[in-house]
Formats: structure tokens, C-alpha cells, sequence
């Protein structure tokens, strides 16, 4: 078996042909085992050198396999340093060409063995280049133990040069079964970025993971996988950018550009050798792609890859709360909502609640009104929890808030006056219990404001929202957009226009065009038509401008469709605004231009129709403006300010039995918004033109008081 | 890969040629904050001893952290953004050692309502930089399609994957050139000064990006631990929207994850990661749930010994 490397020692004339020949093979082990006794014992003292010839003697071995083992003794005695001592006696790098060649001459040989190649007697056996691998192995490991990493990623790179020499384009199937060269070709194969590690050197790391992952080395499907993943968290956390050597660049598109998206490649082949069972599940594949596809925005893939996950895996409340995130995150509230519904569901009764869930639920529902309901029933889960010593006491309070928040919006949208007051009364309950505990919660503090200024507390809404933005030091519009309605409430509008004049400054883009909007409203209010006009004129050229850098930037295009409905809709409201400013100066023309404008960016919006019907009535013609009124009204069943015009036309039309009708449209608008003050007013000429003068003069002192605290426009 | 990368091994022999020409500047340079900190060791002399010396950066640390600085006429500030406009690129990278300190204080000052413009001039000056760097354009990513071979795999036919098309994930979007802070604009520009940092962390002192996880903890909790006076003061709370929260996981996750080997870093590493996971369940905030708990879930896997077996032993047993 052990043939000639350096040929300074031939104890065999011929090489035998079959490098596993069982009789040499079991005459070296049990020459080994028989003698170990003796010259363990000798070990100790006696120096390298004559240890060296006991076992040459011993084993009949030539020079660099008789270090090959003796290295060996010593390293797994634990003397690194006198293994490194023997090892640096093998002349390794001047044996790399033979042992490559003897690799390729010896595997050739066993394929094509039909066609009697005759390999050279000089030629290594394969045996020998594993037990030299292995001690180059081991030097490695050694070096490795006395703190010499990069030396020993040195040494021990020089396995791979050797067996990826021979194998130009890897190992598809195995050299030998009962072959160590492959076993220590493949220690070698995860020692190595191991050690370039160690020794600082990522980018080398990086290079060894890439060099052995493609190209097949007939690796274990689970090692492969186990690479893959730390070449992935080396890609995704080392903080290294290193780009792929030209040569893997050739599968044009495919070919991951950066570090980010190579991990993100590597993953998701890991994610789908889960799904073909070729490996099994692995959270920290799971929790290495939820990173990479967090700080990517990539949550709807994500959230494939949740549902991907087989039973079991994940607790089932989990697993909807896990998809209610990945969704929430991906913006769709909706799909989130529904999922976390399943959660405070029937199937969950008998399981612990899953508070987190529950409070998310919460949260969501309280951002749409029409979910209000489900917030409350989310939110009052988590308190009856905490009842229970469940829930720690800011969760409790974060319910409550959510709690506040819902109940407000179930009063917005509710259509029964007693309903609404019980709503509004629980509104503030809830919020001022959460504020017991989180005074410093900018969203309660503006929730509390916002609450209070639609109840028309106005003084506290003030204070609360003065709190709030001396609290949020980051860009709050809606703080700004909220003090600026409250003291438009409270008639104090110079001090609104200077809020707004901070708020633009300090606002993104976005805010900026709500802010205008409600300047020019304001600047309305205050009967200065002609510098609204300029504002709107401002407002649209900025949306104009917006829209066509979006569209020159396909990105955020893509990015941004909230922005770009939050621009349509301002877009309307200005040019609806801006006929009801025209129609009030009896500019017709320019009045229907503006109408038709918005009509045109959205036919079925009610307050177009509305201002038509505005339109038609400052014209006096009734009878056009009560179908344009009713049309807004067959859009919105519920629109008040279309409700109310119609019954001052009537009014107007001013027959007797018309007037019943008329009452019966002003009730229904306050049943929806008692705090309209024009409906009371209108109710008050009805009552004078029926004579009850006392309830009349009753009616036009409400209309007055809620005129006086009205904002300019509907707080939010 | 650069040659001057350290994830290179070529990378300790350095590049003379272009140390020599910048030798003059970082001379400059060193002199001008000689006159600012009481003692510049002599051993200083060049832009990279600049980066690692301790006794440097402890110093501009410590002046850093004074409660009167960061205002318009504040030398450091003044020296940190003469610094990064110069040509050398290893003074930049002196500058970027100090983004974490200067982006931490900065943002846990905003409250006290007082001058940050030294601070916003080296904050605005950085993002000014990566702007005309990559001419406003997003940074983004493909997400690979495993129905096209790669070079990791090859395709299965019957695979189904969610999207056929090319499916772009946008890392950092477009930058639009701001020459002032404004309050609606500032997490973005913070945020892409960490970027840059981000970029350039494996060059980074180990100190610095300490005080990155320092601050992130400071950040999530509002907590400030005044090492001086042993107690600890109850800060206005900082947002941390997405645009701050993002790059700053990234740091986290090469401190927490990365192969570098201070413990003490993965420790600061790990209470910052704890903490940003508390505040994220506090503002239920879905995004930064998701990316904190997958990072505190592998920090316990790295810990977990039973999971670290090595694979590279040789089997002594095994007969020749």
C-alpha cells in the first residue's frame, strides 16, 4: 500500500496495484496497534527524530508517511505543537502535483478499468494521498489550536487545490467508499472558512463557502444545506460586500448581484429543498430570511413562506399572528385583520389568549372606523385578560387606548343618537383609564385631543394637543392639521394660520399638501377668497409636479400608491372647494368649470354633486339643484350637507306642505350629526314660519353655539 | 474587493501609494484636532492610527457627549465635517467611526429644543454625500426566481413560485437633496447616514459600533445610563420609524450575528436587540417584530452549544 512519495525509502519493490489490498492494509493497523504500547511510553522523551525511525522501522513506511502518522499520534495526544513539528517535515507543497495526479491517474483508472490503463509504479496510491491530506489536515487543525488561523487556512487550502485540481468540475459521484480522501477532502471543505474566519478574513471565507457550493463534491445533501446557510449569514450579517469573481457571473439575470441578494438566493433554495423534504424544517432558515426579507419590505413573500410551513410547526394562533404581521407590514390591513380574527375566534375559546395577537387586532380595527366594532371585542379580550394577571400592565393600557379609539369611531358611524352618546361617553373613559398609566404616549395624548375636540371640548382637546406636539419631536401633520381645526373652533383663526405656517415648513411632502388645503379652507372662513384661490392655485401645481416625478421614477411609483390616492383626493376637494368659493362670488362660469373638473377626477363623489347642486341653487334654480342633490344623495344615503340643502330648497320653495318634509330631512341629518349647526339653524325657520317662536328662537341659539365652536372642517 | 478591505488577507499590506499622497491631508488634519483635544498621542500620525486609536476617540467620544455640544459653533463638529470633505478616503472613514455617537445624541437631544447645528451639518453633509454618490437613485435588490437556474441551484419544472416576473425590493429608496433638517425629513437623513455606515462597519473599531448598540438601547427605551452620577434619567420618547429603524437592524444584525469576536459586542449587541424587541411589542409596530424576534431567535441557536457540533473532527477510532 504505501508506495513511493519522495522515493527516499522503498520497502516494496512494486507498488501493489489495489491501494485497498486487505493484507497490507490490516498488516499496517495491527503493526500500529501492537506497537503503540512500546513507543507511547517512549513518546514523552525520547525526540521526534527517533520516534520517527522507530515507526519507519516499525511500519515500513517511507519518510513523509512515517511523519503523516506520528503527527497524527501527536495531535491526538493533544501536542500541537510537536504534531506541527513533525508535519513541517513533509515537503507539502512540493507533493501537491503528484498527489493531484495521483488522484486523477488512480480514479481514471477504476472508470475505464476495462480498457487496462497501466498506471505508473510511481504513481502515489490513493491511500497515500489520504493519510498525506489528512496530515495536511491535521497541520491545519494544529495551527488552528495554537491561534495561527491564517496559517492554517493557508495549509489547509492546499487540500481543496489539490482534490479541486483533480476534479476541474467536481465530484458527481464518490471516489472510494472505503477512501478517507474524501472524508478529509470534505473536513477540509468546512474547516476552511471556519479558519479564514477565525483569522478575520471574511471576504476569503466567503470565496471558500462560494468555491464549494457550485460545484457538486458529492457532499451530504444535509452538509450542503448546513454551508448554504452560513454562507447566508455570513452574506447577510458579516458586513462585507464581496462580489461574485467573474467567472460564476455567467447566468445573466440569475446571477445574485450583492451580498443581500446572493443570501436571499441561497435561502430560498434552503426554503424549497424544506418544501421537497430533502431537508427538514430549520428555523434559523426561517428566522435568516424573515430578516433578509424584513429590511427588503419583502412581507408578502414573507408571509408565502409562513404559510408554507407544515402543520405543527407553528402553533396555529401563532401562525395567524405571524401572517397578520407579515400582511400589516406589507400594508394589507385588511388581510392581517381577518386572520387575527381567527384568532379571538371560536376554535381558539379553550386555548390561552394570545395577547399579542389580540392587541394587534386592536390596533388595526382602530385605524378604520368601519372596523370598530371588532376593535372593541379585540380590545376588551386583552382587558378581560388582564383580569386574569395575564397581561402586563401597558398592554392593559394599550387596550384601553384601542378601546378609545374604537369606541370614538363606532360613535362616528353610528346612525342612532342614543348609541352615539353611550359611544362617546365610553370613548373618553377608555382613553382617560389608558392615560392613568401612559401619560407619555403621543398616540393616546393625540386620541385623547381628537376625541375631545369632535365632543367639542375644546379646551382640552387644546391643551392635550399642545402636549402632544410638544411630545412628538418627529413630523407630525396631523398634530399641526388637529391644533389648527381646534382653534379654528374656537374662531382663534391667526392663530391657526400660524400654526400652519410652522406645520408647512417642518412638513414631508404629503403633510404639505393636506396643510395648504386647510389653509385655503381657513383663509375661507376668513373671508379672503382671493388668497385661498392663490392657495389652491399653489396646491394643485405642487400635486402636478409630484405626480410627475412619480411617474418619471418608476420605483417609487411603484412605492407609493397611498400617496398618490391621498393626492386625487385633495386634488378633488380643491376643485370642489374652489367652485364653492366662485359660486359664492357669482363667477358661474368659473364655478362649473371647477365643478366639471372634479366631476371629471371622480364622478360619484357626493360633494360634487353637491356643489353642483350649490351651484344651481346660488342661481336660483331649484328644482336642478334639488336633482343634484338627490343624486349626491342616491351615492351617499347618508351625505348631511345634501340632506340639509335639500331641506333649506324646500324650505325655499316655501309651500306649507312642504315643510314637514323638509323637518323630517333636518331630523335625520342631526340623528347622523347633531353638531350640524346649518341643520339647526334651518329647523329654527321652519319652527318661525310654523309660529312656535320660542322653540325657533331655541333652535337658532343651538345653531349659533355650535356654529361658534365649529371647526372649519370635520376634525380627524 | 478593494485591497484596502480587511475582508481581504491583502489587505494588511497597505496601499503606500495612496497613503503617501494623503499623508499631507491627514497631517492637516490631525494638527487641527490637536488644538481640540488636550493630547494627541505622537503615534498618531496617520489617517488609519486616526481611526484606531483609543485615546483619540475616547476623547472625541467624551466631547462628543458634552450637553453643549453639537451646536453651530462647535469646533469637533466643525473638525468631523472638514474632515469628511476631504479627499482621503480613510478620513471619511474616521468620520463614519463617529456617525453612531453623533446620530445617537443627536436624536435623544431633539426633544431639549436647543442648537444641533453642528450635528445636522455633519448629519446633512454625510447624506448630501450618498446622494450625489448614487445620483438619488433607490438601492434595491432582484428577489431571485427559482425557476431560473442560479448558480446555487437548478431549476425544478414543477416548481411554483409566487411571482414569475422580475420582483424588485427596494433597500433604500430614491434620496432627494435636502440642504436643511427638517423634522419631517430627519429619520431619513439619520437613516442614511447609518446606511453609510452600514457599508463601511467591517472597517469600523469595535468601540464605535458600541456605541451603536449603546444608543439603539437608548433609542428603544429612553433609558440613559450616566455612568457618572449611576443613575439613570427617563428620556422623551424617540420615533423610530422605518426609515431610522431599518439600517439601524442591519448594524444590529452584523453586531449580534457577524464574525467578528468581541463578546462584549455581542453582549451590547444583544441587550440593544432585546430592548428594540420590547419597544417594537410596546408601539406593536408589525415590521420591526418580525425583524427583531427572528434576530433575538438565532442569537439563542449561535448560543446553543447542542447546535454547534464540529463537523471538521477526525474520527480517531477509525483504523488506517
Amino acid at each position: 500500500m504505501l508506495c513511493a512519495c519522495s522515493g527516499e525509502q522503498f520497502k516494496f519493490e512494486d507498488a501493489p496495484q489495489s491501494p485497498e489490498s486487505l493484507a497490507t492494509r490490516d498488516f499496517s493497523a495491527s503493526g500500529l496497534s501492537s506497537r503503540t504500547g512500546d513507543w507511547e511510553s517512549k513518546l514523552d522523551d525520547v525526540q521526534v527524530d527517533e520516534a520517527e525511525s522507530t515507526v519507519k522501522e516499525a511500519l515500513s513506511l517511507n519518510y513523509e508517511e512515517a511523519r503523516a502518522l506520528l503527527g497524527r499520534l501527536e495531535y491526538q495526544r493533544g501536542n500541537f505543537d510537536a504534531a506541527l513539528q513533525v508535519f513541517q517535515g513533509i515537503d507539502i507543497k512540493g507533493l501537491k502535483p503528484s498527489m493531484t495526479r495521483a488522484i486523477v491517474e488512480r480514479t481514471r483508472q477504476r472508470k475505464l478499468r476495462s480498457k487496462g490503463d497501466i498506471i505508473p509504479p510511481s504513481v502515489m496510491s490513493l491511500h497515500s494521498v489520504s493519510l498525506l491530506l489528512e496530515a495536511i489536515l491535521l497541520k491545519a487543525k494544529s495551527l488552528d489550536e495554537l491561534g495561527h488561523f491564517r496559517d492554517a487556512a493557508k495549509e489547509c487550502n492546499i487540500i481543496l487545490d489539490v482534490v479541486e485540481a483533480a476534479f476541474p468540475n467536481g465530484m458527481h459521484e464518490g471516489i472510494a467508499e472505503d477512501c478517507k480522501l474524501q472524508e478529509m477532502f470534505h473536513k477540509a471543505l468546512e474547516l476552511l472558512p471556519r479558519l479564514w474566519k477565525k483569522a478575520g478574513f471574511l471576504g476569503e471565507a466567503i470565496t471558500v463557502y462560494r468555491r464549494v457550493l457550485v460545484k457538486p463534491w458529492n457532499l451530504d445533501p444535509l452538509r450542503v444545506a448546513s454551508l448554504q446557510k452560513d454562507l447566508a449569514a455570513n452574506l447577510l450579517y458579516g458586513g462585507v460586500e464581496t462580489s461574485l469573481p467573474p467567472h460564476l457571473q455567467v447566468w445573466g439575470s440569475a446571477t445574485p448581484n450583492g451580498n443581500m441578494e446572493e443570501a436571499i438566493l441561497l435561502l430560498l433554495v434552503l426554503m424549497q429543498k424544506v418544501a421537497y423534504g430533502e431537508i427538514k424544517w430549520d428555523s434559523d432558515i426561517m428566522d435568516h430570511l424573515t430578516f433578509a426579507l424584513t429590511v427588503t419590505g419583502q412581507f408578502e413573500l414573507l408571509g408565502s413562506y409562513v404559510e408554507q410551513a407544515l402543520p405543527g410547526i407553528y402553533e396555529r394562533a401563532n401562525r395567524w399572528y405571524l401572517l397578520a404581521l407579515c400582511y400589516a407590514a406589507a400594508g394589507q390591513n385588511e388581510v392581517a385583520l381577518n386572520l387575527l380574527k381567527k384568532v379571538s375566534g371560536q376554535s381558539e375559546a379553550k386555548h390561552k389568549p394570545h395577547i399579542p395577537a389580540l392587541l394587534f387586532g386592536a390596533k388595526l380595527s382602530s385605524q378604520d372606523p368601519k372596523h370598530a366594532h371588532y376593535g372593541i371585542t379585540f380590545a376588551c379580550n386583552v382587558i378581560d385578560s388582564a383580569a386574569d394577571d395575564q397581561v402586563n400592565e401597558h398592554f392593559k393600557s394599550q387596550a384601553h387606548k384601542f378601546l378609545g379609539v374604537c369606541y370614538g369611531n363606532a360613535a362616528r358611524i353610528s346612525i342612532s343618537d342614543a348609541e352615539r352618546s353611550v359611544f362617546q361617553k365610553e370613548s373618553l373613559a377608555s382613553l382617560n383609564s389608558a392615560a392613568l398609566n401612559m401619560k407619555e404616549d403621543p398616540e393616546l395624548i393625540f386620541n385623547l385631543s381628537l376625541e375631545n375636540a369632535v365632543q367639542r371640548n375644546l379646551d382640552v382637546a387644546f391643551e392635550n394637543a399642545m402636549v402632544y406636539s410638544n411630545m412628538v419631536t418627529e413630523d407630525s401633520g396631523r398634530g399641526w392639521r388637529l391644533l389648527a381645526l381646534i382653534l379654528s373652533a374656537d374662531r382663534r383663526f391667526k392663530d391657526a394660520e400660524t400654526i400652519l405656517e410652522v406645520a408647512l415648513d417642518e412638513a414631508g411632502s404629503l403633510d404639505q399638501l393636506e396643510l395648504l388645503r386647510l389653509r385655503a379652507v381657513l383663509q375661507i372662513a376668513e373671508e379672503r377668497p382671493k388668497q385661498a384661490i392663490e392657495t389652491y392655485r399653489i396646491l394643485l401645481s405642487l400635486i402636478k409636479t409630484q405626480r410627475e416625478s412619480r411617474s418619471n421614477n418608476f420605483e417609487s411609483a411603484k412605492s407609493s400608491d397611498s400617496e398618490g390616492v391621498t393626492e386625487r383626493v385633495l386634488e378633488l376637494a380643491a376643485w370642489q372647494d374652489l367652485a364653492t368659493i366662485y359660486t359664492k362670488f357669482g363667477s358661474w362660469l368659473d364655478a362649473e368649470i371647477c365643478v366639471n373638473k372634479a366631476k371629471s377626477i371622480e364622478l360619484y363623489s357626493p360633494k360634487s354633486w353637491h356643489t353642483s347642486g350649490l351651484l344651481f341653487e346660488a342661481q336660483s334654480l331649484h328644482k336642478e339643484a334639488l336633482v343634484s342633490f338627490s343624486i349626491a344623495l342616491s351615492i351617499e344615503p347618508d351625505y348631511v350637507p345634501s340632506i340639509v340643502s335639500t331641506a333649506a330648497v324646500l324650505l325655499h320653495l316655501g309651500s306649507q306642505s312642504s315643510l314637514p318634509i323638509a323637518r323630517s330631512f333636518l331630523m335625520n341629518a342631526l340623528r347622523l350629526d347633531p353638531t350640524n349647526h346649518e341643520a339647526w339653524m334651518n329647523l329654527g325657520l321652519i319652527a318661525k314660519l310654523e309660529g312656535s317662536l320660542q322653540q325657533a328662537a331655541d333652535f337658532f341659539q343651538a345653531a349659533y353655539e355650535l356654529k361658534m365652536s365649529a371647526p372649519v372642517e370635520a376634525f380627524k | 474587493m478593494s485591497s484596502s478591505n480587511p475582508g481581504s488577507p491583502s489587505a494588511t499590506a497597505t496601499s503606500s501609494s495612496s497613503a503617501s499622497s494623503f499623508s499631507s491631508k491627514a497631517h492637516s488634519c490631525i494638527q487641527a484636532l490637536s488644538s481640540i483635544l488636550s493630547t494627541v498621542p505622537s503615534s498618531v500620525s496617520s489617517s488609519s492610527s486616526l481611526l484606531h486609536d483609543p485615546t483619540v476617540s475616547s476623547q472625541i467620544s467624551t466631547l462628543l457627549r458634552d450637553p453643549d455640544s453639537g451646536s453651530g459653533d462647535n469646533n469637533l463638529c466643525r473638525w468631523l465635517y472638514d474632515t469628511f470633505h476631504s479627499p482621503d478616503p480613510e478620513l471619511k472613514l474616521v468620520v463614519l467611526r463617529f456617525v453612531p455617537i453623533v446620530a445617537g445624541i443627536y436624536l435623544s437631544r431633539i426633544a431639549l429644543r436647543k442648537s444641533l447645528a453642528g450635528f445636522e451639518a455633519i448629519l446633512l453633509a454625510l447624506y448630501a454625500h450618498e446622494t450625489t454618490a448614487r445620483d438619488g437613485q433607490p438601492i434595491s435588490v432582484n428577489v431571485p426566481d427559482l425557476t431560473q437556474p442560479s448558480i446555487y441551484h437548478e431549476a425544478k419544472s414543477s416548481v411554483k413560485t409566487q411571482a414569475t416576473e422580475l420582483n424588485l425590493a427596494v433597500i433604500s429608496p430614491t434620496l432627494e437633496p435636502h440642504g436643511t433638517m427638517r423634522s419631517s425629513r430627519r429619520a431619513r437623513i439619520v437613516g442614511v447616514a447609518l446606511e453609510l455606515y452600514y457599508s463601511k462597519i467591517s472597517q469600523m473599531p469595535v468601540s464605535s459600533k458600541l456605541e451603536f448598540c449603546e444608543f439603539c438601547d437608548i433609542w428603544a427605551t429612553g433609558i440613559q445610563n450616566k455612568p457618572s452620577s449611576s443613575s439613570s434619567s427617563k428620556q422623551k420618547t424617540i420615533l423610530l420609524p422605518w426609515e431610522l429603524l431599518q439600517p439601524s437592524l442591519r448594524i444590529l444584525g452584523h453586531c449580534l450575528l457577524g464574525a467578528h469576536k468581541s463578546k462584549k459586542l455581542y453582549e451590547a449587541a444583544s441587550i440593544a436587540t432585546k430592548s428594540l424587541y420590547e419597544r417594537s411589542l410596546h408601539d406593536i409596530d408589525a415590521k420591526a417584530i418580525l425583524a427583531t424576534s427572528s434576530l433575538l431567535r438565532l442569537e439563542k441557536m449561535a448560543l446553543d452549544p447542542k447546535l454547534n457540533v464540529d463537523h471538521t473532527e477526525i474520527d480517531m477510532s477509525l483504523a488506517l
